[in-house]
């Protein structure tokens, strides 16, 4: 397994597409903070509010950490390197397992930087308008540490829903449909779902952040639930891969 | 044969295909095929577009699973090869190359799932004459550059087996020489290839022994001056066997 990784940790850092995902996150995230940020002074007095705004860093972290757990794979297919890949290790399942391990750690550094640049967005555009922010420190460790670790699980997430889909596109969207629109939508209430939304993966890595704490699942409660889903969904990835042919 | 790793297994056919089938749905891609290929030879495996040649090279090489018999190298499935990279290298498309990396780098990552050395690396790189181009991203190469990156994916584990699947496809006709003196050169050191091919008068030129296969059912095997003759080419063979000739 240890040469396995190298292999896959080499993988990410001689293309260029982990930088550009990384870059065009944190551009997204100092924006989307920003942005928030132009709201009426009222509401953004609010505890809830600042811990939701902020907490757009977890969001897109976790959001570019999927998909660069999901590319990992899908890129493979794509591009067709599975081959020459699957001919060195032809131990589907162990191939599977590398990437879930390097995604997972790139997806921990992605969800680190993004919960920090969110806060430190948010302490100077929020510091600017002159509004007084309530959070205290355990509120913004909670906020970056979560950050990380809840990337870091949807990274093993993504890496399961690209081995189980292997085309990029439709994995790409789906992804994105998912976390953005799907359980957006359900956060919303829109489908009358009520409390189930909660237990969904998106909605769990924000839970671990501890933002809104009346609505969705507390961080003790979220990180098992997410760990859940990590595992689940890199394992049905790891043996679809290790029983389907490759064409 | 002089067995290069001095194993034991000398008379055991490098590769060994038996009542192999592969089924998708209800199309029967390869029916009851059954060859083997000995050491130390050049096997040509031939066959029209969509014979089956491509299904059964990925068969033997552990990328898809048969629904029929099995298709062994050096007598074992080829996942359960201990270091796969080092007995058998492969070439089964050109295009299986990430556009974004170059191909060094391409090289170096299969190297360290293979713990092969970085060294071996820039060897195959020159033996393929990629040199300088190594440094380069895969999407400036040309069809020819790519095949040979390939190839020197398949040597990094300086294997005893090579199996390539249309090597010749996008060659100029020195890269169709250069490819023809290379195989040749490696049957020699007692090694063994087997190529698919549809370029038959390229193919007459390189191969010991063919294997001719046609809707996924084998047609002819055996040494090339059996199956063909003075009077009667592989190609003239080949049409008349497949269905084909005029």
């Amino acid at each position: 397994m240890r040469r396995q990784l190298r292999s896959e940790l080499f993988k990410q850092r001689s293309t260029r597409t982990m930088l550009g995902l990384f870059a065009t996150m944190i551009g997204l995230v100092a924006l989307a903070v920003v942005l928030h940020s132009l709201l009426p002074i009222e509401p953004l007095q609010r505890h809830d509010n600042q811990l939701t705004i902020l907490g757009r860093g977890e969001f897109l972290g976790a959001l570019f950490a999927t998909l660069l757990g999901a590319l990992s794979v899908t890129t493979e297919f794509r591009h067709g390197t599975i081959r020459p890949t699957l001919l060195v290790t032809p131990l589907r399942g162990r191939v599977i397992w590398a990437k879930v391990t390097t995604s997972v750690l790139a997806g921990a550094g992605f969800g680190l930087v993004a919960g920090a640049v969110a806060v430190a967005a948010g302490l100077v555009t929020l510091g600017a308008r002159g509004i007084d922010l309530t959070l205290d420190a355990a509120d913004y460790s909670l906020l970056v540490a979560g950050s990380a670790v809840a990337a870091a699980l949807m990274s093993a997430v993504g890496v399961g829903v690209g081995s189980l889909v292997r085309h990029q596109v439709p994995a790409v969207v789906g992804i994105c449909g998912w976390l953005l629109f799907v359980e957006g939508l359900l956060a919303g209430d829109l489908v009358g779902l009520g409390g189930v939304f909660k237990f969904l993966p998106g909605s769990a890595a924000s839970g671990i952040t501890g933002q809104q704490p009346d609505v969705l699942l507390a961080p003790v409660v979220a990180l098992p639930v997410l760990i859940a889903y990590a595992l689940a969904v890199a394992a049905a990835g790891a043996w679809a891969t290790s029983q389907r042919d490759v064409g | 044969m002089i067995n290069q790793r001095g194993t034991a297994d000398d008379a055991t056919p490098v590769v060994m295909v038996s009542g192999l089938g592969k089924r998708f749905g209800t199309a029967d891609a390869v029916v009851d095929l059954t060859f083997s290929v000995p050491r130390g030879t050049i096997t040509g495996f031939l066959g029209p577009n969509g014979a089956g040649k491509t299904t059964t090279l990925r068969m033997l090489l552990g990328l898809a699973e048969p629904t029929a018999g099995e298709a062994l190298v050096f007598g074992r499935r080829y996942r359960d090869l201990d270091d796969p990279a080092r007995r058998v290298g492969a070439v089964l498309e050109s295009s299986d190359l990430h556009p974004g990396r170059t191909g060094r780098d391409h090289l170096r990552a299969l190297a360290l799932a293979a713990e092969i050395s970085t060294a071996r690396v820039d060897e195959v790189l020159a033996l393929v004459e990629l040199e300088p181009a190594g440094r380069r991203r895969v999407r400036t190469y040309s069809l020819g550059m790519r095949q040979r990156l390939g190839l020197a994916a398949a040597l990094l584990g300086d294997p005893e087996l090579l199996v390539l699947d249309e090597p010749s496809i996008g060659l100029d006709p020195a890269g169709v020489r250069w490819l023809r003196r290379f195989l040749r050169s490696f049957a020699q050191k007692g090694r063994t290839v087997l190529v698919s091919s549809h370029m038959l008068a390229e193919t007459a030129q390189t191969v010991d022994d063919v294997v001719i296969i046609n809707r996924g059912h084998l047609v002819a095997a055996g040494p090339l001056d059996q199956v063909a003759s003075p009077g009667r080419t592989l190609e003239d063979v080949f049409l008349e066997l497949t269905g084909a000739a005029s």
